[in-house]
């Protein structure tokens, strides 16, 4: 398509050759001026049909794969784990998302369209050019070494510099989705002004690298368009001569010109393509950062696939650190399925880090878990996760409707299931009050309803999932502890076989467990029941207490 | 499946281009001596791209074709150095226009960011971060396209043209009408085009918009995608918006390929007009040879201006529809009724870039400021959305130093009433005073530097615990370390390899909920503010903390004017009063003992919630 749009393109000048020809004497010529003059005419309409298509397709081909390049880019990132995302930030993965990839698209995009253009007509002119006369070919071609040349060295400083400016893009970025997310802290405390200011300076520092780019790229698309001016200046001074002394005719010489004048177009755009190239080159090494990354947590070369799960932990020896040092140090556990454990402990202790861990949001190794008799590592991951419903201490909501965010459970729920869910969590009653019922939009994050709404909610679509273990890490601690010991007292039922895993820092939540850990510093202090724990008046005894003696107080 | 809501960013209305681009041209103002000399340059680059093809007639038809060599060195020299000439003043012209882009780029996203951190909670309650990240990055960027393009070489382009059309005519009346005959087809598709476009780029930005929206949310509830194994969902929905957002470039790209097809053809057949006319002509002996070559060169610059103006209409177009997309944001100010009519940041406050430090505060007069007295909330009513009124005939009188404990179910308005005292929505009716005067008549800054609110959610920026809690200011940062005592937060930040100045990550993760709950504790403490806003968060910390959490708050709450959504009983025993508030309304006032009396709301709550 692109040679069929060049070819038409190479004629033209070829019928312009042979009608300054037959001007120059009308009778040698077989055709007169006027019939040349609307065979170009023809020539041109045809080449701007076969030109929209030849571009168009192309161009959309850069879309296509702009797009295929997007969801391999989302598919990545849907794999990969906590410990990836915890060390990156959003509006970077954004940038990378947008900025990086439109570099890449315009690379392919126009990038290509224009390379092979420009052989394309690089390689039909000169052969044309070589056939009207080599001698002033090899003259014309003379100064386009020198354009290599400079290419080769800008090219280098570019992609550096290319690669700074994103990077400087992707802070701003991220800079500003945290400012935003913030709302409600930079409002309280009226971080408007500094936080404008530090934004202000990332800007600044992206404008400096940008004018940096800009002073490299503003030497390439001059000087190309002075190498191709050369190259005429040879031509009109060499050529020139020829023509005086007969060895060319005049009408080779204005064609010869003419294949000349094509060339500058083209070597204009090849500069411009060199600084897609090399901007596309550095995105696409920020692009592959994502696509390349590594999840830690994969499923076994092994899995082992078991029938049925019924939910029994065992925990062996558990050692972990997010950062080498270790925040849980030696844990064993043995929780039988069905049996509720309760977990308690001082902030920082790794309740939290424990639970997370038994769902393999983090990398576990081998031999420290077991879910009925198998380590977790070698169980697929899919249906480790689908046997466990987990209610995070952050209630992540999505900004879809109550309904859905509770269905989010389990695909396929149907409305009653999700509103069986929301009766069980004590959510209902709040929804039949909200004007749109289960369809309301809850806002980003959930930010439109209050903690113990969000709370509600996210315990509702755990207990949807109807997992064989139910984790719950501080799921009630934006309501009351009363109303919390009502709404879990309430779940008594719905747990029945389940096996139950508890964190909070209230006793009272604790009371219906089988057996209760207190953690601290990573390590099992104590574990047994209620009672046990008090008999062996320890740490547990020692916050029941304190607890109990808060509560005496206040009634008084 | 298809989620509807948040993801949806509406298409911007259409708006006119000659009010968007006087818009822009003031952005231009504070450069205009940089545009004054990229538009001088313009003539002069102008001049030796059309004095090229003049030496190359003079040297056919004076030289070559005369067969006099002499003379020729010349000719060549000249053409060298106009080369040259026209290489560096168009690096220059370049130069210029990209630093004076950058620069209005900047101004254009501090602007946009300023005034995006203007705008009311409630606008940030329906807008989703990665739209608002979109437009203060994507949208900015593609104006700056519109820079890279050169939208002041746009008038030199069009200086060219306007002088190639003048030496065409000069040189040959009758061949150049019959050549510009081929300008009334091409100011036609331009014309055609140009709607389409727009529809089209309007739609393209709305849906990255979206996509990218999705994508934050994504990020963000990664844990809660994988842990509910929901990614097929996840990828089926990012699919239709990605398949959107390409579908919606297919048809501008269409556009461009056809335009700048119509302008290479008609580009050729003006060429074969000229042969077809000319032609006759010079068998006629009407027209020199040399001046049929340079007419046609002309005729090649002609197009080359007109060729770039149709590469960069594509880009025009999408830069057009950024604009409205930015002023559009810009715009947004009042939905009647709910987002504060803030003074913009009133005199004396001004955002300029070296943030204010805050006066040292004392407990007496605050830098300055005289201790509010008084703050009454008169017959407010408030709803979030028209007519669902969250608050109904609200009054509250609160004194100097006292402590108000707000209590009633969850939904009743509690935290409602907090959000309205720091005027993060308006009230609908009524009012709210101190001393006095309405807070709406108090600069939004002043008002809030007497107010510190501890969220009942707390939230870490990337940084440092140190930053975190300072947030940057000197005074708090001179009080950190007694702030985090004073909360227990000195417990575990001194085990912390780097202490104070231990990274913190993006919202916190590397912190467990109740350490970033500590942290933010601290944070209120270190600012030390006259009116304290507390929604109480009722668990999250273990008991110790708690107890410390207790503490430090006693000491923090004593002499303080406080407002606390309490949940805890020993909260609510050390109130000054306590406020129920039930479905919007003020249901009891008195201290517990008066409440307990009564035997009304109060005690039932009492009797329900915190007695065994």
């Amino acid at each position: 398509m692109l040679a069929a749009a060049n070819g038409i393109a190479l004629l033209i000048p070829w019928l312009l050759k042979l009608a300054v020809e037959s001007l120059e004497k009308p009778a040698a010529s077989a055709h007169a001026p006027g019939y040349y003059g609307l065979a170009i005419i023809a020539a041109a309409a045809a080449h701007g049909v076969v030109r929209i298509f030849s571009r168009t397709t192309l161009l959309h081909a850069g879309r296509r794969i702009e797009y295929r390049i997007r969801q391999d880019l989302y598919a990545r990132l849907i794999s990969l784990d906590l410990p990836y995302f915890s060390g990156e930030r959003t509006g970077d993965i954004l940038s990378r998302f947008s900025n990086d990839l439109t570099n890449v698209r315009m690379l392919v995009g126009f990038g290509i369209l224009n390379v092979v253009n420009t052989i394309i007509v690089y390689a039909s002119a000169l052969s044309l050019m070589g056939r009207i006369d080599p001698v002033l070919t090899m003259c014309a071609v003379i100064p386009y070494p020198l354009m290599i040349l400079l290419v080769k060295k800008v090219s280098r400083r570019i992609f550096h510099h290319s690669k700074r400016a994103q990077e400087e893009l992707a802070a701003l970025t991220s800079h500003a989705e945290e400012t935003f997310a913030a709302t409600a802290v930079v409002k309280a405390y009226r971080q408007e002004e500094s936080r404008l200011a530090s934004f202000n300076e990332l800007s600044g520092r992206y404008l400096a690298s940008s004018m940096r780019m800009t002073s490299l790229r503003g030497i390439v698309i001059p000087f190309m368009a002075s190498v191709a001016g050369l190259g005429m200046l040879i031509v009109l001074f060499v050529g020139g001569g020829r023509v005086i002394n007969g060895a060319m005719t005049l009408g080779d010489f204005v064609a010869f010109n003419s294949y000349l004048a094509m060339l500058i177009w083209p070597t204009v755009v090849l500069g411009w393509i060199l600084n897609l190239v090399q901007r596309g080159a550095a995105s696409m090494g920020r692009l592959n950062a994502v696509l390349d990354a590594k999840a830690t947590v994969v499923d076994s070369a092994s899995p082992i696939v078991p029938e049925d799960l019924c939910g029994e932990i065992e925990i062996r020896g558990l050692s972990f650190g997010y950062h080498g040092e270790p925040l849980l140090k030696n844990i064993s556990l043995r929780i039988k399925a069905g049996m509720r454990l309760g977990i308690v402990g001082p902030v920082g202790c790794g309740k939290t880090t424990l639970v997370r861990l038994l769902a393999r949001l983090y990398p576990v190794a081998d031999g420290m878990i077991f879910l009925d008799g198998t380590d977790i590592n070698h169980l697929p991951l899919k249906l480790l996760r689908n046997a466990i419903g987990f209610v995070p201490q952050e209630s992540f909501l999505f900004s879809r409707t109550i309904g859905e965010n509770i269905a989010y459970g389990r695909e396929g729920a149907t409305d009653e299931e999700v509103r069986e869910a929301a009766r069980m969590s004590r959510l209902d009653g709040d929804v039949c009050g909200f004007p749109s019922g289960y369809d309301t939009t809850v806002g980003e994050r959930g930010v439109t309803l209050s903690g113990g709404q969000k709370q509600r909610t996210a315990i509702a679509r755990a207990l949807l999932k109807d997992p064989a273990v139910l984790i719950m890490d501080d799921p009630l601690s934006a309501v009351d502890a009363r109303t919390e010991e009502e709404i879990l007292g309430g779940l008594a039922q719905y747990y029945g076989r389940r096996t139950v895993l508890l964190v909070s820092h209230r006793l009272s939540a604790l009371r219906g467990c089988d057996l209760i850990v207190i953690l601290d510093e990573g390590r099992i202090a104590e574990q047994g029941t209620h009672d046990e724990l008090l008999a062996l008046n320890g740490r547990y005894a020692a916050i029941h207490r304190e607890q109990n003696l808060r509560d005496e107080i206040e009634r008084l | 499946m298809h989620f509807g809501g948040i993801y949806e960013d509406e298409i911007v209305g259409k708006a006119y281009d000659r009010k968007l681009l006087r818009r822009f041209l003031g952005y231009l103002a504070p450069y205009r001596r940089l545009a004054v000399a990229s538009l001088l340059l313009l003539p002069l680059i102008a001049a030796a791209k059309l004095a090229q093809p003049w030496l190359i007639k003079i040297a056919i038809d004076g030289h070559i074709v005369s067969g006099k060599m002499e003379g020729l060195p010349l000719l060549a020299f000249w053409y060298f150095s106009l080369i040259l000439a026209d290489g560096f003043l168009t690096y220059l012209e370049i130069y210029l226009l990209q630093l004076m882009g950058q620069k209005v780029m900047f101004d254009m996203r501090t602007g946009l960011f300023a005034h995006i951190q203007r705008l009311s909670a409630s606008f940030f309650d329906r807008t989703p971060t990665g739209s608002l990240v979109t437009r203060v990055t994507s949208d900015v960027e593609a104006l700056g396209e519109m820079f890279t393009a050169g939208i002041i070489s746009i008038v030199g382009d069009i200086l060219v043209l306007v002088g190639i059309v003048s030496i065409m005519l000069w040189m040959n009346l009758k061949l150049s009408l019959v050549t510009f005959t081929v300008l009334p087809v091409l100011i036609y598709f331009v014309f055609a085009f140009r709607n389409r476009m727009r529809t089209s780029f309007r739609e393209v930005r709305a849906r990255l918009s979206n996509m990218n929206s999705f994508l934050a949310e994504s990020i963000g509830g990664m844990a809660v995608i994988q842990l509910f194994n929901r990614q097929e969902t996840e990828q089926r929905e990012f699919t239709r918006l990605n398949a959107s957002y390409r579908d919606a470039n297919l048809p501008v790209i269409t556009w461009d390929a056809a335009l700048f097809a119509a302008v290479e053809a008609l580009s050729s057949i003006a060429v074969g007009l000229i042969i077809w006319y000319g032609g006759g002509e010079i068998i006629s002996g009407t027209l020199t040879f040399g001046a049929l070559v340079a007419f046609i060169q002309y005729m090649e610059k002609f197009f080359s201006p007109i060729r770039d103006l149709s590469a960069k209409y594509s880009i025009m177009q999408g830069a057009m529809a950024a604009l409205e997309r930015i002023f559009g944001l810009m715009d947004t100010e009042a939905a009647p009724g709910k987002i504060p009519l803030n003074p913009p940041f009133s005199k004396g406050e001004a955002p300029n870039a070296n943030h204010t430090v805050l006066p040292p505060l004392t407990k007496g007069g605050r830098g300055g400021f005289s201790p509010i007295e008084t703050i009454a909330f008169r017959d407010v009513w408030f709803a979030y959305n028209s007519a669902d009124y969250v608050l109904k005939n609200f009054n509250l009188t609160i004194r100097k130093g006292e402590k108000i404990a707000l209590v009633g179910e969850t939904g009743g308005g509690k935290t409602t009433v907090t959000r309205l005292l720091s005027r993060f929505y308006e009230v609908d009716q009524g009012s709210i005073t101190m001393d006095g005067r309405d807070i709406r008549e108090m600069p939004l800054q002043s008002l809030r530097r007497r107010i510190g609110v501890i969220l009942q959610e707390p939230f870490l920026f990337s940084g440092t615990i140190a930053y975190n809690i300072s947030l940057g200011d000197v005074a708090a940062r001179s009080r950190m370390e007694q702030a985090a005592a004073m909360v227990g937060a000195d417990r575990f930040i001194m085990n912390l390899p780097q202490r104070f100045d231990e990274e913190v990550r993006e919202r916190g993760v590397n912190f467990s909920v109740g350490e970033r709950q500590l942290i933010s504790f601290a944070r209120a403490v270190a600012f030390d503010p006259e009116i304290l806003v507390l929604d109480e968060a009722t668990s999250s910390v273990d008991s110790a903390s708690e107890r410390l959490i207790q503490d430090g708050l006693k000491g923090l709450l004593t002499g303080r004017t406080s407002l606390v959504v309490a949940h805890r009983l020993s909260t609510i025993r050390d109130a000054d009063r306590i406020v129920v508030i039930h479905k919007g309304e003020k249901a009891e006032e008195g201290s517990h003992e008066e409440l307990m009396a009564v035997q009304g709301l109060y005690y039932r709550l009492y009797q329900l919630q915190f007695k065994d």
